[in-house]
């Protein structure tokens, strides 16, 4: 999850960042309607994937009564009116923008309505009340006009505000199946990434960093580099050496030649085997803050029929979205435009604003089609390097990070390891319930990144003084929620107990898709499966013994286990179960699998979801597509493994993504529902590792409980 | 001096031969619908048509298609225009990022044009070069067999489905 900050005050509240023609009806700042019947939306969230801006363009297009396909969607600006409105700044994480623009968008779209339903009533000579609308078209009797008609007359009337909302049961648009409104562009080579800004006069940078994160160089030599075809510039800068030159190619080429002595730090003696021991030896001190807890656990372990004790481990990860990161700034004057594809724009903006020392005001940042996302595009270390670079060679400057630098120099899901011992009763529930996790925290990290951008005119030391504070309050007092969010809240467990010792390596670390759901389901829903085991129940049975008062979550394993039961499979293929609660959304997922010479092969999943209201049900499934593939190859291949304090992978020789010939095939079946939409990016990833690995476990009797899963 | 076609467009380009394909393309003919995205031959995202064959241009240096014949998605077809793939790509909701499609739909197209009607096993030779990190294989894969069965339906009934 995502922690919510409230930071009043700190997001652009000036003018609003569109370009408008003066004959455009600007009603709020998610609407531009052209005299021409045109429908621009600035959709307050980042693409990057997900289907966001088709998404949220059904929720305003319902209440407008116009076509979300039809619309122009455009990113917006940063300005404290996109802010997202759980979050209070702009930020596109924690699958919540669907869930947390539900009500306001639609909002948005019914005022509008209104308004040129009034116009319309003025123009026309018609009461209001006789007047309908039609995709587009104000309605009356017989005749239709398109909304562009009333435009004109719209601009001088007040906005009218609270227009009641439709019923769930006279949606159009919500709920039904249609293309994604950036198919086209996607298809077709021209939607435009962060990458693809190609500025008259731009330099092309790339930065050379340590690879012990977070070293500082004691000297370089760039004689060997300046010489070079292109180079123009060498800047130090605060994370490494720029080499800028007239193209990228240039640019990476040259700064192979550039040699640094760079000084050791606390990472430098670091290696995987050390950050395994050392989370061993946390969990084995017992003495972790208390996060959650309920009951008697010495009584109730006592009077337990039986009781199991297991250790899981999930290594650091990268995120490795196809688009590397960039940034083009250009900096004229007094003013700047930032071009980037972020989750976080307002940030960036004030990155900019921080380090040039310009008022927001002047800066303008243009969010481009994220190529990827995963939660690496929400720390922006990128955006403080451009803006060194750019005010130190005083041109246009397009940042690019190689894949080297995107998978040594980057941010990584934390390791975890987690200690789970439970204990059941004679009718096949947990009566017990312990979990300890050891592990790095990702939000502090995460807010030390964002709040010199969230409050640009704040000293810098304040902001470290903030972020160290709420850093000692979790590492000693409280707990930091991502870190052990889902080890206990699928399920209605009667008394639990949940403890966490932080332990800090100093690797950077940030949000990768479904957070700490991605290594806490694993380790719930393997030990799920040997308790049912231990029990003699079935996996399905034992865990609808566990959802007491979670009839949402008990229809979704009721249903899963149903097709699972139908199923047929071809001799030495496994079936194995997991169930997660996520973001507000319950997911089971059955997985298909053979093993053979030790070699994993998942052939299909199977998967149950109920996320509320499905604004867009293929959407849905594509999402759900997409998570078993990213969670599957974290389940088979994925490591970031280090040593001497570097990250030992580099690129995807040896860093692997799955592909074609190993992915599986995925059906979903969406539960019916009118509740208020949830999550949908990221709850169908934690269920996958330990479906994956239950069927393995049927498969060659080996419990595999380190990811990623490795048969000896 | 190195000349080739692009996109049946007769250029040349005078700087350094060894410069990837790509880097020629995106950079000096400001063509940007080829991507980027590991500059190792390893995930496809640059994929283009050399002599009509899908080959990595990141890695490609620029003096090794002099005389041939390069072609990129922007000439595959247009979003007025699009090759039956991008028509079936946008009908399957296939494009999540996208940034990776351009790859895929010229690894695609010149799988077709070789195996108009491909088995399993065909896509997976063809496509398992190129990464998908949203995961969107089962819609590529559902997208190339569409175009293959309409391809199939013409020829033997002459009519077109589209």
């Amino acid at each position: 999850m995502v922690v919510a900050v409230v930071l009043p005050g700190c997001s652009f509240n000036g003018a609003l960042p569109i370009d408008a023609d003066s004959a455009d009806l600007i009603p709020n700042a998610f609407l531009q309607i052209t005299p021409d019947n045109g429908v621009i939306f600035y959709c307050p969230a980042d693409e990057m994937g997900q289907g966001i801006r088709t998404g949220l363009a059904t929720l305003v297009g319902e209440e407008l009564d116009y076509h979300p396909a039809r619309m122009e969607v455009r990113s917006a600006g940063a300005h404290e009116a996109y802010n997202n409105p759980e979050y209070f700044i702009q930020l596109t994480g924690g699958s919540n923008a669907v869930r947390a623009f539900y009500e306001p968008l639609r909002q948005v779209g019914a005022d509008t309505r209104a308004l040129l339903l009034s116009a319309a009533a003025t123009d026309l000579g018609i009461p209001a009340t006789q007047l309908t609308t039609e995709d587009g078209h104000v309605v009356a009797g017989n005749r239709r006009y398109p909304y562009g008609d009333f435009v004109a007359t719209a601009m001088d009337l007040d906005m009218p505000t609270e227009t009641p909302l439709k019923p769930a049961t006279d949606f159009r648009y919500i709920g039904q199946d249609f293309t994604r409104v950036d198919a086209l562009v996607k298809s077709t080579g021209v939607a435009q990434f962060g990458i693809d800004i190609d500025l008259p006069g731009q330099l092309s940078a790339v930065v050379v960093r340590s690879p012990v994160p977070g070293a500082q160089p004691l000297s370089f030599d760039d004689s060997d580099v300046r010489s070079q075809p292109g180079v123009r510039h060498i800047v130090p800068i605060s994370s490494g050496i720029a080499v800028v030159a007239d193209s990228y190619w240039q640019a990476n080429k040259a700064a192979q030649r550039l040699t640094v002595e760079w000084a050791s730090n606390s990472l430098s003696q670091l290696d995987s085997a050390q950050v395994r021991a050392d989370l061993e030896d946390a969990v084995a001190a017992n003495n972790g803050v208390d996060a959650a807890s309920e009951g008697d656990l010495d009584t109730a372990f006592n009077t337990a029929k039986s009781t199991l004790s297991a250790t899981f481990f999930a290594p650091f990860l990268a995120h490795a979205p196809m688009e590397p990161v960039n940034a083009t700034l250009r900096i004229d004057g007094d003013k700047a435009e930032l071009w980037t594809g972020v989750q976080a724009i307002g940030v960036a903006q004030g990155l900019v604003a921080r380090i040039t020392g310009l008022p927001l005001e002047n800066i303008r940042v243009h969010n481009q089609f994220l190529g990827g996302g995963f939660g690496r595009r929400g720390t922006l270390n990128h955006i403080i390097e451009v803006t060194e670079i750019a005010m130190a060679v005083e041109k246009p400057v397009q940042l690019l990070w190689s894949r080297e630098n995107d998978l040594q120099n980057g941010l990584y899901r934390p390791a975890s390891l987690m200690q789970l011992r439970a204990g059941i009763d004679d009718a096949g529930r947990v009566s017990a319930w312990q979990a300890r996790r050891a592990g790095g925290d990702l939000t502090v990290e995460t807010l030390r990144n964002s709040l010199p951008g969230l409050m640009p005119g704040m000293p810098s030391g304040m902001l470290d003084g903030l972020a160290t504070g709420m850093d000692y309050l979790f590492k000693n007092w409280s707990v930091d929620p991502s870190s052990v969010e889902g080890l206990h809240e699928t399920y209605s467990f009667p008394t639990y107990e949940i403890a966490h010792t932080s332990v800090d390596h100093g690797l950077p670390l940030t949000f990768w898709r479904s957070v700490g759901h991605s290594y806490t389901a694993f380790a719930v829903e393997s030990m799920m499966d040997e308790l049912a085991e231990t029990a003699g129940i079935d996996p399905v049975s034992f865990r609808l013994n566990n959802l007491q008062g979670k009839p949402r979550m008990q229809r979704v394993v009721q249903r899963a286990g149903e097709l699972m039961a139908a199923m047929t499979l071809p001799e030495g293929n496994h079936l194995g179960f997991a169930a997660h609660s996520s973001f507000f959304t319950d997911v089971a997922q059955i997985a298909e699998v053979s093993v053979n010479n030790g070699a994993i092969r998942v052939h299909k999943v199977t998967c149950v979801v109920d996320c509320g209201t499905a604004v867009n049900p293929d959407i849905v499934r594509a999402q759900l597509e997409g998570s078993v593939m990213f969670a599957l190859t974290a389940t088979l291949f994925g490591e970031i493994e280090i040593q001497d304090g570097a990250v030992v992978q580099s690129n995807f020789h040896n860093y692997p993504i799955l592909r074609m010939d190993e992915a599986p095939a995925v059906e979903v079946e969406i539960i019916e529902s009118t509740a208020p939409p949830t999550g949908i990016g990221e709850p169908g990833v934690p269920p996958l590792a330990p479906a994956v690995a239950n069927a393995v476990y049927r498969a060659t009797g080996s419990r595999l409980r380190d990811l990623p899963l490795r048969l000896a | 001096m190195i000349s080739f076609l692009l996109n049946n467009t007769e250029v040349t380009f005078d700087g350094d031969p060894d410069t990837p394909l790509l880097w020629v393309v995106r950079d000096n003919f400001k063509l940007k619908g080829s991507k980027f995205g590991c500059g190792a031959g390893l995930c496809g995202a640059c994929t283009m048509h050399l002599d009509g064959a899908a080959i990595k241009t990141c890695v490609l240096p620029v003096a090794a298609v002099a005389g041939k014949a390069v072609t990129t998605i922007e000439a595959l077809g247009t979003p007025d225009a699009m090759h039956p793939l991008q028509t079936a790509w946008v009908e399957y909701n296939v494009p999540q990022c996208g940034y990776c499609q351009s790859g895929q739909i010229m690894a695609a197209a010149a799988m077709m044009a070789n195996v108009p009607n491909p088995t399993d096993d065909d896509i997976d030779r063809a496509m398992t070069g190129n990464i998908c990190r949203c995961g969107c294989y089962p819609r590529i894969r559902e997208a190339i067999l569409s175009v293959a069965a309409s391809l199939a339906h013409e020829a033997v009934t002459g009519e077109s489905t589209s």
